[in-house]
């Protein structure tokens, strides 16, 4: 038998490698996004310290923004830097 | 949870794992609660084998829409405030988590838990040294005391 493929729909998931199921902060799931975003995905990204603890980017840059002296991350209260891998 | 503010949306998640598995001796009343999110009654007991064994304390928390950025207001309220160096007989309680080491990654659970803790490891029952000009002269809101965190023993 002889299959003529006409035309194929492509379906992908993709989900955040993180090493944890949530965000420390907000709590919501890692591949849900932040609770002031509608979408997951590259518009409320994660990012990760280089403590290796990792937040939604909002919730991370929120708790950076209101802090004035120093700028800890929330896990370990080590000083925060990004990690840009 | 439609309709919720991000505090309120946490809240309900905390509240719901408070249920589900609460710190030893802590007790919440969660149809109360989730009429208004914003504010918390917790009973806590007094943990066996410690000074406060057989008694009851109920402690009252207080989130803005800022929480967890910001800290939640927490005192102990009610009849029975635990007599301790670092609780004050208005039930504002001298603890650094509360304001300067506060961070979004603690809850009410690791509230709660640090605070069985504090009363547990008391050796002997008294109020802080300056209670009497404290509870005079202190604002409602302990989070607008400049606490002075010195004593780590309890």
């Amino acid at each position: 038998m002889k299959v003529t493929i006409k035309n194929w729909v492509g379906v992908a998931t993709w989900r955040w490698v993180a090493n944890d199921d949530n965000c420390g902060i907000c709590r919501m799931p890692f591949d849900g996004c932040c609770p002031d975003c509608k979408l997951p995905g590259d518009d409320c990204p994660l990012v990760w310290g280089q403590c290796s603890h990792c937040f939604h980017m909002h919730c991370i840059v929120k708790w950076l923004q209101s802090q004035q002296v120093n700028q800890q991350c929330p896990m370990c209260r080590q000083e925060w830097k990004f990690n840009n891998k | 949870m439609a309709g919720l503010s991000p505090s309120e949306r946490r809240l309900q998640k905390e509240l719901m794992s408070l249920v589900k598995e609460p710190p030893p001796g802590v007790t919440v009343d969660s149809d109360v609660i989730e009429r208004n999110l914003l504010q918390w009654l917790i009973n806590m007991d007094g943990a066996s084998g410690t000074l406060y064994e057989g008694e009851n304390f109920q402690l009252q928390f207080k989130f803005s829409n800022k929480y967890p950025f910001d800290s939640p207001e927490v005192t102990f309220v009610g009849p029975n405030i635990p007599v301790h160096p670092h609780v004050y007989s208005n039930g504002h309680i001298c603890l650094s988590i509360l304001t300067d080491d506060w961070s979004p990654a603690l809850s009410v659970q690791a509230v709660c838990l640090s605070i069985v803790s504090m009363l547990s490891s008391c050796k002997e029952k008294k109020r802080p040294p300056d209670n009497a000009f404290y509870v005079k002269t202190c604002n409602k809101n302990p989070k607008k005391t400049k606490w002075w965190y010195h004593d780590d023993s309890v």
